[in-house]
């Protein structure tokens, strides 16, 4: 097999990602060809076939090819400072009439022109040489420096913005600066354990790193060790690929960029992290670890739920919560849930929503309901309609195609649409792999794919309340090919069917399992059942402090997920309220419309107003966001 | 005053200050308080919490106050809406509840201040109520109600009481008292008589040897310091004569009433004051989450953040249901000790003064 030919950047940040590779993993070094060069040289490199695969910035890819894929888990990240990509001057950035762009990288380029016109400010740009950049700033002439140099040009200059901290407080993201790129089948799953793994060896050695480093660059030991444990961080999970989306979205929406905003990774071994075991502890060790972001075995997590208080739960959900989201920020989106038929064929005991196709009272929406419902999403603000409806078997997937395209070339609305249960239905009715059908879904307008139908992720359970729903398989591997397809999702969770702790435990831990392969949910949303008018006789504790303490288990165990969101829809405004206790950073839906719960007891209605009330009355900051939790 | 002051202070026993309790309310992290509210609760009651079997009957919304919080009343007894129940469709209303099986033990009765009824008509009400079933407890008229009573049949509040409680009265429910601080009570209910009288009628009923509850209206006009400073003079009255059984935090309901340009507290609010009053009032047994008021979800809620007490079955509430209040209008017994196991506490079935006690049936095995 010939060696893949590996070009990164040379800066300190790089080194934990190519340590393995440069140290001893015996294998990598038959494998692996290194070669240190500047992120635009790496581009190019790419670009001319002359590497393989480059570590480099996401952004820069007007040499690159269309089509590119993304090493899964590794990224130079940040969630806030990065203290190596600053604006500096002498004057404040919005006296700034020039700002110099230091040619050793691209991206920041993007990413200062970005915030500087997201600030109403429109300065001229000139490019500089990276040695010489801090000395030609000067009066209302500022600079955006990057690397090793703005530790110590940061303390020359009156007035200095870092653009990592800048990005993530407008944002809510974090800020991807670089990853491992390269064309679609360049590297195997193999190779990708081995750069993973790499990294994990430089992670374990960042301190000796830190120290070498200073050693030959002449830089303070303290602030190499700082930046690698307070400001740089390596995970490419699924909020850095939400922050890496947003970036490209926007620069493509601005014109500085003309990258499509999906991104895909190559294929990858399922590489789950699992919990280390670890030596019998006390209910509160678990607890303290879960705080901390301690990875909970399935057992912890079982032990958690049948043995740990309210509070307890509800202290250890809040403290991981504060440490995800620092900001007291509550997000939420306004959208509308479009449900454009009732006619279903799955008959799902516990659903009083749909009718069996033949039934005097089924519906499928016109066209002209449809365009009405949209317009008033939009004329209310509304960014996004969550489409789901039955399972009709009077709708092919061309139904599907004509909507989308119909509503993408009348409305400016992002589509999330058609839960794993729909989507499985249509590829058996087209007779079509499932990924056939999300591409064409996606080719017609599909955004993302709602969490919906998961109920309880156990066969056993889904046989007896909804028998002919998609298996568990099904609804992870249509989750999967989404996300490999670039699709963002949400999961979901409806307890009260008489599930045990392993049920609950059990969802979750599949849902761990998935978003380690794909980093593609954004959130997780659970509710309790609601019975009324089903044929489901309610016979599990459905009440709110079952719903708190569920919440603060799914905060606690789904450690990879950036977002829980509380169901104020179901659980009420006050309880939902409360969940933002109990480790929720989301409020959901400034819902105009919801038929499949208020048809099973659960009426309640939220203006965005009334929304923003009850987060600041529970002392967060309302914000709204889109889909993968962008701040708008 | 930091929060692990506090903390120490509820650890060690003491009874808190002003300082204290602005610091609870204060404090960023309302599970913390919480936490340490239901320590308080805990160590007093453990997993117990409280309900009975009670019916409300509210004999007349006729009221001169004009409360500018109220939804019920009417001024005018020809007024549309108005009503005076007679006596007998009263004892009916209690009569109906037994006959259908229901073992009510407590009757709650409060209802407007209406200046056309004699005084006979309350001392009748309770009679006969007693009459019709000799155990049940009569807990009737708020303070506000027997102040009234003193001055407008002439009579101290100490004979209004001794004849009240000739008729069959045994305790004082803990309405009217609002938020003590005179500001507060001149904007939203000017016509009700003054946090000292309430204290007064109060502070006689239990040298009567007549127990009672206590309240606070929260959620109008007041300020923080001005809640506090209402939970202390309760502390101060149950020092002086320890005759407060329960404490219970009542949050102001919007609808239908002339202060309805504001929202309702938040279920956040609630929980905090819940909790507050678990931590200021050490010396009050109890405290009430009613069910009726603060809805069902958040009253189970509050079962972790202070409150050791759901009330009771109700059945027929009309106040807060007049203003927007969306929970049932009555809870049948096993409803509640359903709602209390799923919160992970044992449902224990009391008398009106705590006195007696039998554990909940068990729920049917699902």
């Amino acid at each position: 097999m010939p060696r893949l030919r590996l070009t990164a950047v040379s800066f300190l940040n790089a080194r934990p990602i190519v340590y393995g590779i440069e140290r001893g993993l015996a294998l990598a070094n038959n494998r692996f060809d290194l070669r240190f060069d500047l992120p635009s040289r790496c581009a190019a490199a790419i670009a001319s076939g002359d590497a393989d695969l480059a570590l480099m910035p996401l952004g820069s890819f007007a040499d690159a090819p269309d089509e590119f894929r993304i090493v899964p888990g590794i990224a130079i990240a940040s969630r806030g400072p990065v203290r190596t990509v600053m604006l500096m001057g002498d004057v404040p950035w919005e006296e700034m009439d020039t700002i110099l762009l230091d040619e050793a990288s691209r991206t920041s380029h993007v990413l200062v022109r970005l915030l500087t016109r997201e600030r109403g400010l429109a300065p001229s740009y000139e490019r500089a040489e990276h040695d010489r950049i801090a000395d030609l700033v000067g009066g209302r002439r500022g600079a955006l420096m990057i690397g090793d140099l703005c530790f110590s040009a940061s303390a020359r200059f009156r007035h200095v913005y870092d653009l990592g901290a800048e990005w993530t407080a407008r944002v809510g993201l974090p800020f991807v600066y670089a990853a491992w790129i390269g064309r679609p089948g360049a590297v195997s799953p193999g190779d990708v354990a081995l750069l993973q793994e790499s990294l994990a060896l430089g992670l374990a050695h960042r301190d000796e790193i830190a120290r070498d480093w200073a050693g030959e660059n002449g830089v303070d030991v303290g602030i190499c060790e700082r930046y690698f444990h307070d400001n740089i961080h390596y995970e490419f999970g699924a909020g850095e690929l939400c922050g890496a989306t947003a970036f490209l979205e926007r620069a493509r929406a601005a014109g500085l960029s003309t990258q499509k905003p999906v991104i895909r990774f190559f294929a990858n071994e399922a590489r789950s992290r699992t919990a280390a075991a670890a030596a019998p502890r006390s209910l509160d060790g678990v607890l303290a670890d879960a705080a901390a972001g301690v990875r909970l075995s399935f057992d912890d997590g079982v032990r958690l739920h049948d043995s740990a208080s309210l509070h307890d739960l509800g202290l250890a959900a809040d403290a991981r919560r504060r440490s995800l989201h620092p900001h007291g920020v509550v997000t939420y989106i306004i959208d509308r849930n479009v449900n454009y038929t009732n006619a279903c064929t799955t008959a799902c005991q516990f659903c009083n929503f749909y009718r069996p196709p033949g039934d005097s009272r089924v519906y499928t929406l016109s066209r002209a309901e449809l365009a009405q419902k949209l317009q008033e999403t939009v004329d209310m603000g509304g960014i996004q309609v969550l489409l789901q409806g039955g399972i009709n078997p009077q709708l092919g997937l061309d139904y599907y195609e004509d909507l989308f395209r119909w509503m993408k070339a009348n409305f400016s609305i992002a589509i999330h649409g058609l839960s794993p249960e729909e989507i499985r239905y249509l590829a058996e009715r087209e007779n079509l792999t499932i990924r056939a059908v999300l591409e064409r879904l996606m080719a017609a307008g599909l955004d993302s794919v709602p969490g919906g139908a998961a109920e309880i992720l156990d066969d056993e359970i889904r046989r007896r309340i909804s028998p002919r729903k998609c298996s568990v398989a099904t609804w992870l591997d249509v989750m999967r090919q989404a996300h490999s397809l670039g699709l963002r999702s949400t999961a979901t969770m409806v307890f009260g069917f008489g599930e045990k702790s392993h049920h609950i435990v059990g969802h979750f831990d599949k849902l761990r399992a998935l978003e380690d392969e794909t980093a593609g949910f954004t959130a997780f949303i659970c509710w309790s059942f609601q019975a009324e008018g089903t044929r489901l006789p309610l016979r599990d504790d459905t009440t709110a402090t079952r719903y708190l303490r569920t919440l603060a288990l799914a905060r606690l165990y789904l450690d990879n997920f950036p977002n829980v969101q509380v169901s104020w829809v179901t659980m009420g405004p006050a309880i939902g309220q409360i969940g933002l206790r109990f480790g929720g950073n989301d409020f959901g839906s400034a819902m105009i419309e919801e038929n499949v719960v208020a048809q099973a007891g659960a009426v309640f209605k939220l203006s965005s107003s009334d929304i923003e009330g009850y987060v600041r009355a529970a002392g967060f900051t309302p914000r709204r966001r889109n889909m993968r939790y962008e701040w708008l | 005053m930091s929060f692990s002051d506090v903390c120490r202070k509820v650890r060690s026993g003491d009874p808190l200050s002003l300082a204290d309790g602005l610091a609870l309310y204060q404090h960023p992290n309302l599970l913390e308080v919480g936490t340490l509210a239901n320590e308080a609760r805990e160590r007093l009651h453990g997993d117990r919490t409280y309900f009975n079997r009670n019916l409300h009957i509210n004999p007349t919304n006729v009221c001169v106050a004009a409360c500018r919080l109220c939804s019920f009343s009417r001024r005018d007894a020809r007024a549309a809406g108005a009503f005076v129940l007679t006596v007998e469709q009263a004892v009916d209303k209690l009569r109906a509840r037994l006959a259908g099986g229901d073992r009510v033990t407590e009757v709650h009765i409060v209802g407007g201040l209406h200046d056309g009824l004699p005084f006979e008509y309350f001392t009748d009400l309770v009679w006969r109520l007693k009459a019709v079933e000799p155990g049940i407890s009569i807990k009737a008229f708020s303070a506000v109600e027997i102040f009234f009573f003193h001055r407008l049949y002439h009579l101290s509040i100490e004979e209004i009481l001794r004849r009240l409680q000739a008729a069959g009265l045994d305790s004082l429910p803990g309405g009217g008292a609002e938020i003590f601080s005179p500001r507060v009570r001149t904007a939203i209910c000017p016509n009700k008589c003054g946090a000292d009288e309430w204290l007064d009628v109060h502070r006689t009923a239990h040298r009567l040897g007549i127990k009672s509850n206590c309240t606070m209206l929260f959620g109008t006009v007041e300020t923080l310091t001005e809640r506090v400073e209402h939970l202390l003079r309760l502390r101060e009255l149950q020092d002086e004569t320890g005759g407060l059984l329960a404490f219970i935090p009542l949050p102001f309901h919007p609808e239908n009433n002339a202060l309805g340009d504001r929202p309702a507290p938040s279920a956040a609010e609630a929980l905090r004051t819940c909790a507050v009053a678990r931590l200021m009032l050490h010396n009050v047994p109890h405290i009430k989450a009613y069910w009726v008021s603060l809805g069902l979800a958040t009253a189970q809620t509050a079962l972790w953040f202070g409150a050791d007490d759901f009330d009771g079955t109700v059945s027929e509430e009309r106040i807060y249901h007049q203003a927007g209040a969306h929970s049932p209008q009555a809870l049948a017994p096993e409803a509640i000790a359903r709602i209390v196991r799923e919160a992970g506490r044992v449902p224990v079935e009391r008398d009106t003064l705590y006195g007696r006690f039998s554990p909940a049936a068990k729920q049917e095995a699902i």
